[in-house]
């Protein structure tokens, strides 16, 4: 059960503790700011390489995914959403792939980007709509249903929050029971299911909902 | 109390019978409006996998649930 913890990997002299988690992510984000850095370089218009013609096919479909669901004049938010997809995607898949413990296994780190959600959820409605009709929203067929509809500002992050940790969680405790009572071969097939496949499943639709989220309260 | 801990904690994980149900439901209808209409492929299966996140999120509660359970009551 001590694999569950996040442990203290070293202590800084105002902060505190820092935990393991926020080390990986340091690590995530080092590779993703060389990554972009690098690959952004020698961009052409004629005569494009292998790898400038599959980073604008990713991008293309990032890019025509968000556009479906937000439209083409919230264009502004899209680098957000695919940065979070990026992070989250290198995030949960980097258990089989690097040997750390995956960051949204921890409790904290996903109830931070879900607070971020929130808030970029409840600013796109202010942008949009004025701040007049964002208050006024709340009561928006019936006054009855005010408390519900408040309610949802703060139950739509947690449960984006709860659905990422305890999915990631839930498929850590798995593998590592598994790789207790059977370590040889067994675990390589279970692994692309529940690292791999679920992993990218809930990075696409933490986006994927927070971007539904925006796109109601833009409505 | 360790006895009455556990079958808490399994009482709790039982949430994953309806994300089940839901899930196969929505899985089922999926299939047939795909059988009939296979050109609306891409729409059916976003609309799946939204679904199928938001019913897994029960199941999933029932899991964290369980975890508190049994971490925080021992």
């Amino acid at each position: 059960m001590e694999e569950l913890n996040c442990e203290t990997v070293f202590t800084l002299p105002v902060i505190g503790g820092i935990s393991e988690s926020v080390v990986v992510t340091w690590i995530i984000m080092a590779v993703l700011v060389l990554l972009s850095v690098i690959l952004v370089r020698n961009l052409r218009v004629e005569n494009p390489g292998k790898v400038q013609l599959a980073l604008e096919a990713a991008i293309g479909w990032a890019q025509d995914f968000f556009e479906g669901i937000l439209g083409k004049e919230n264009r502004r938010y899209f680098p957000y959403l695919i940065t979070v997809l990026l992070f989250l995607g290198a995030s949960n898949t980097i258990a089989p792939l690097c040997g750390f413990k995956p960051p949204t296994k921890d409790l904290n780190v996903t109830a931070a980007l879900a607070v971020m959600s929130m808030c970029l959820i409840e600013y796109s409605g202010i942008r949009k709509n004025g701040l007049k009709h964002w208050a006024k929203h709340f009561a928006q067929p019936v006054p009855v249903v005010a408390p519900i509809m408040i309610l949802e500002v703060v139950i739509r992050p947690l449960s984006l929050c709860m659905r990422l940790f305890g999915n990631m969680l839930a498929g850590f405790v798995v593998m590592e029971l598994l790789k207790t009572v059977v370590p040889v071969l067994v675990p390589i097939p279970v692994s692309f299911y529940f690292d791999i496949f679920d992993g990218l499943l809930q990075a696409y639709v933490f986006v994927f909902l927070t971007a539904l989220f925006m796109n109601e309260e833009m409505e | 109390m360790e006895t009455l801990i556990a079958i808490g904690a399994g009482i709790a994980v039982l949430t994953g019978i309806g994300a089940g149900i839901g899930i196969g439901l929505a899985t089922a209808k999926a299939t047939e409006a795909i059988a009939r209409q296979p050109e609306a492929e891409g729409k059916i299966s976003k609309t799946l996998i939204l679904g199928c996140a938001l019913a897994e999120a029960t199941a999933i509660y029932g899991f964290i649930i369980g975890l508190l359970i049994i971490f925080f009551l021992q």
